[in-house]
């Protein structure tokens, strides 16, 4: 009998031992270190995807929203993302009209708490924090006829989005084809994409979300960051322009012989890489001249800077639209790591 | 089914066109090969030893307020790139792409110039009253284009004497709407001449208003489209043979999308005009066309649209010999031919100028008949201005293995060559056109059996099995590394077979039917041409499933009929490198119908619910399709007889 019992308690804890095998719960942050990749799809196609890519591996894991949330699909290009006190922030620009989207995600596992749509969401462009649970979603609004000089709206506007509720609260007008958004103390420098021929530089009050102030440029301004010193970048045609955001005066203009691409500020935040007539630069914050260093011979889509490795992230160019693209590594120096393949059209890069 | 087809053939001529297999499918029924149906050339009668499948009337009626792209999706492997409903919907044919397809409407091609392919929304199955699908190469009978295969959409005329008035309204899910208002007419004139003709008109309105706006998490797209179109047909038939007609058809297409918004919303006008004069005698075809193509697309207020406008001036002149003297089992036929076409296009991405273009062919086709052989051979010559196309020729073969009352096995094969000439777009868009391209040139080799067997007085079995390789080098590429420039940078090789199998039953009162189609299509890019291009060479060219089926069935009893139609496709890639794709899907549709009776007054009732299981399926915009919707159709026919 005491026989029979040892016997059946071993066979429950064996059968408990494999049941429990089998149920392990999955990883419960897959998407946890690494980078993500924002990859825009084909245009018209709404094919756009996320994939994740640790450090360490040679290979992504693909459309990583879709992974995390079966029955929900992104639907649109991927234009930006970023993390705001625990949730993700997916920007989707579909090709049609009322189809745009914000996907907010739990960091981490990707899975979908929330959507926001049209009307609140119309061409959204870029996402920023603009506090502990507030975040800036700059859109183009609806956009008309190109060649008849009316595909942007004027205004487009900043939608206010609260995260403990997960709505827009706020539309607030900014500029024609608002696009690139810094914050400095308690404002946000506004700028717009440069096809919109928009000049001027909008200052928003992050405290009451409203104007404070329109500042007249000789071109269209496109804000890229803040350097060390808390001096505000922006880009403006073939100019990169560096503003005091206090007294709001240009300290700086560099002018480059072409448009420079991809141009984004280095984890110190002392120096810019940028692309330019086929290569890579470097170029310090108290340079006077646009006589950058070399650092890569070939050029790139976009640009990402790893702010853990100070690795040099970039996609291939030109993009190809009906095929997963490459995303190139390389050290700091500009030695080849390797080379990854996407999605379709790889053109961001988020770090965590 | 082989009776329905005989009735609907037997009456309007169409006869003349037979390969082995269609013939016996017309065994029993007396086919009238009246002078008129020597002449009337369907192309496909030079097509010895490739598949073709006609599509009979029952089918034709139930898709009559339908499109063609539903139709063909529901009753071939054509495999269609669909925007959504009402919008673009452009054919993939045996693996092939737009451009690879030829629509002709009574014998001329009917494709879009300056894109060179149709955008099949716009042809409603209302505009044609006969339909065939040629499948594979034919370019040296068709011309350019047919290289995966061709449509061939044509008018018939009905020579019975009388007035017939026909009435056709649908109302549909959505608020969508279709009416159609026509009357055909046959009389003798005087002692020598006789009349048939057919004045139709439709107009279909969708309004697409969606009780929701996503489907499982997927959004429906808003649009509305509102089709008009315009027939008319005229014979003239004298007692010694020679006839004369006039054919046109009228299609206007006003396509907008997201028009609840004044700023985004996107307008699509596509219109044409096609019209034909014919004039054939026993030996001779002499016939003149004219075909207007606009399409205006604008966005926001739609004041200064793009605009897209091209003129068809065409000329053909054909004769046909008899090359042996007329014996019972065995004929030889030579047909010869030339034909001129000039365009005119102005456009506003070639520069808004007048651009012109000619184009010629000369064809000579052969065609060998005895009790068992079927033979034809044919060359081709294209001219184009500036521009050199290849001699094209080909030769096929149909062979009568076995031939018992109840059990007939026919073999085929057939080797062609095709080739297209480049769209207007490809050679003057501004920049990106080019003005050098080569010639595409294919090579479609195929074989099939068929066999139709009789197991009893009201059983019987049509079965097809076809196999083919067609290889075309040169196929032109907007290449994306070269800032979209279009090159001829891509060989792509296309493989497959197809299996169709008609099963037939009737007996006292009760008819029933069962069709099933598969079709296998492995196509794939097989030229590494740019540093990328190792992750797609042999991978499945984008938006062809590998495997696609239909399956239609019907049971009649009386005057009621129900037909189950029934498409399913396996995963269709969306990128060349086949990293993503659609999940295939299966599509159902369920008819009731009834044919209706009131003194001399016939009409018939349709019921019908599509996608019957609410499946979830893709536009290429990513956007859902409808779930499940509903029609109810009615046609009310007043003869009036002046015999």
């Amino acid at each position: 009998m005491k026989n029979q019992l040892t016997k059946s308690i071993a066979v429950s804890l064996l059968a408990l031992s494999v049941w429990n095998c089998k149920t392990s719960d999955p990883d419960p942050i897959p998407y946890d270190l690494g980078v993500y990749i924002l990859n825009s799809g084909n245009f018209s196609s709404n094919n756009g995807t996320i994939s994740f890519l640790t450090r360490s591996s040679k290979t992504v894991a693909t459309n990583i929203f879709q992974a995390a949330n079966p029955s929900l699909g992104l639907s649109g290009g991927i234009q930006g993302y970023t993390e705001i006190n625990g949730k993700g922030l997916i920007l989707v620009d579909n090709s049609s009209t009322g189809q745009d989207k914000v996907e907010i995600v739990e960091v981490g596992t990707f899975k979908s708490r929330a959507t926001l749509k049209t009307p609140d969401i119309e061409n959204p462009r870029q996402v920023i924090q603009v506090g502990l649970n507030k975040a800036y979603i700059s859109c183009w609004d609806v956009s008309g006829d190109y060649s008849a000089g009316t595909f942007y709206k004027d205004p487009g506007y900043i939608a206010v989005v609260d995260l403990n509720t997960s709505t827009v609260i706020k539309k607030i007008p900014a500029v024609k084809g608002v696009e690139k958004m810094v914050v400095s103390g308690t404002e946000a420098f506004v700028g717009s994409t440069t096809y919109s021929g928009d000049k001027t530089l909008l200052v928003i009050d992050l405290n009451t979300d409203t104007e404070k102030q329109r500042i007249a440029f000789g071109s269209t301004p496109e804000p890229i960051a803040l350097d060390a010193n808390g001096k505000l970048w922006l880009q403006a045609g073939n100019d990169l322009v560096q503003i005091d955001p206090v007294t709001r005066l240009v300290a700086k203009r560099l002018t480059f012989a072409a448009m420079p691409g991809s141009v984004i500020i280095s984890t110190d935040k002392r120096s810019f890489y940028y692309t330019l007539s086929g290569k890579t630069y470097n170029l310090s914050i108290d340079a006077t001249t646009t006589s950058g260093n070399q650092v890569i011979a070939r050029s790139f889509s976009a640009l990402g800077i790893d702010p853990q490795t100070r690795q040099i992230y970039g996609s291939q160019n030109p993009l190809l639209y009906t095929q997963a693209g490459y995303v190139l590594r390389y050290e700091s120096t500009g030695t080849l790591i390797d080379s990854v393949k996407a999605e379709i059209a790889p053109t961001g890069f988020y770090f965590r | 089914m082989s009776l329905s087809v005989s009735l609907l053939h037997g009456r309007i001529s169409y006869a003349q066109s037979d390969t082995l297999v269609t013939r016996q499918a017309h065994a029993g029924q007396v086919v009238s090969l009246s002078l008129v149906t020597v002449r009337a050339i369907a192309p496909e009668r030079f097509l010895a030893g490739q598949k073709l499948q006609r599509i009979d009337s029952a089918t034709l009626l139930q898709f009559r307020f339908g499109s063609l792209t539903d139709l063909l999706a529901f009753n071939t492997p054509l495999a269609f790139k669909n925007y959504g409903p009402g919008q673009l919907a452009t054919v993939s044919f045996r693996g092939t792409s737009a451009n690879h397809t030829a629509v002709l409407w009574n014998g001329i091609n009917i494709n879009q110039p300056n894109l060179g392919q149709t955008d099949f929304s716009t042809l409603p199955v209302a505009g044609f009253d006969r339909m065939a699908v040629q499948y594979g190469s034919s370019a040296s009978v068709v011309g350019s284009d047919a290289v995966g295969g061709s449509v061939l959409l044509g008018s018939s005329p009905v020579w019975q004497p009388g007035i017939n008035v026909t009435f056709g309204q649908q109302l549909a899910s959505f608020r969508n709407n279709n009416t159609q208002m026509g009357i055909r007419y046959a009389s003798a004139l005087g002692q020598n001449w006789k009349l048939a003709g057919k004045t139709f008109a439709y107009r279909n309105k969708l309004n697409n208003e969606y009780p929701y706006t996503e489907r499982r998490n997927y959004f429906v797209e808003q649009s509305t489209n509102a089709q008009r179109g315009f027939v008319q047909d005229l014979y003239f038939l004298h007692k010694s043979g020679k006839q004369v007609s006039v054919n046109a058809w009228l299609t206007d297409n006003d396509l907008i999308l997201a028009p609840q918004d004044v700023i985004a919303r996107e307008r699509t006008r596509t219109q044409s005009a096609r019209l034909l004069a014919t004039y054939e005698s026993n030996q001779a075809t002499v016939r003149l066309g004219w075909i207007r193509d606009v399409i205006d697309y604008g966005k926001g207020d739609f004041t200064q649209p793009s605009h897209t406008a091209t003129d068809r001036f065409i000329g053909r002149v054909e004769r046909e010999f008899t090359l042996l003297p007329a014996k019972i089992n065995s004929h030889l036929n030579l047909r010869v031919g030339g034909e001129w076409s000039h365009y005119r296009t102005r456009t506003d991405g070639y520069g808004g100028q007048l651009i012109q273009e000619d184009r010629g062919d000369l064809y000579a086709l052969l065609r060998f008949q005895t009790t068992r052989w079927l033979i034809s051979a044919n060359l081709r010559q294209a001219f184009v201005t500036h521009f050199n196309p290849p001699i094209t020729p080909s030769v096929g073969a149909e062979y009568q293995v076995i031939n018992h009352g109840r059990l007939t096995l026919t073999a085929k094969g057939s080797v062609s060559r095709s080739y297209r000439v480049p769209t207007l777009n490809e050679r003057y868009w501004i920049d990106l056109g080019n003005p050098n391209l080569l010639p595409e040139s294919g090579l479609n080799v195929e074989a099939g059996l068929a066999a139709t067997i009789v197991f009893s007085d009201h059983l019987s079995l049509n079965a097809e099995a076809t196999a083919y390789r067609n290889r075309v080098d040169n196929w032109t590429y907007w290449n994306p590394t070269d800032n979209y420039h279009v090159e001829n940078l891509q060989l792509v090789v296309a493989r497959g077979g197809e299996l169709a199998t008609t099963l037939t039953y009737a007996r006292n009162g009760w008819r029933a039917g069962l069709r099933i189609g598969y079709a296998l299509t492995r196509s794939s890019q097989e030229r590494a041409y740019d540093t990328y291009a190792q992750d797609v060479v042999g991978k499945q060219l984008p938006y062809v499933p590998e495997h696609t089926g239909t399956l239609n069935t019907y049971v009649q009893h009386g005057r009621m009929r129900l037909t189950v139609q029934t498409q399913a496709n396996s995963r269709r890639y969306i990128t060349f490198d086949n990293s993503q794709f659609f999940k295939g899907n299966v599509l159902t549709n369920i008819i009731l119908e009834s044919t209706l009776k009131v003194g001399p007054i016939t009409g018939r009732l349709q019921g019908q619910v599509n996608n019957v299981f609410d499946a979830l399926a893709f536009s290429v915009k990513r956007n859902a399709l409808p779930g499940r919707n509903g029609a109810l159709n009615l046609i009310i026919n007043f003869p009036t007889n002046t015999q």
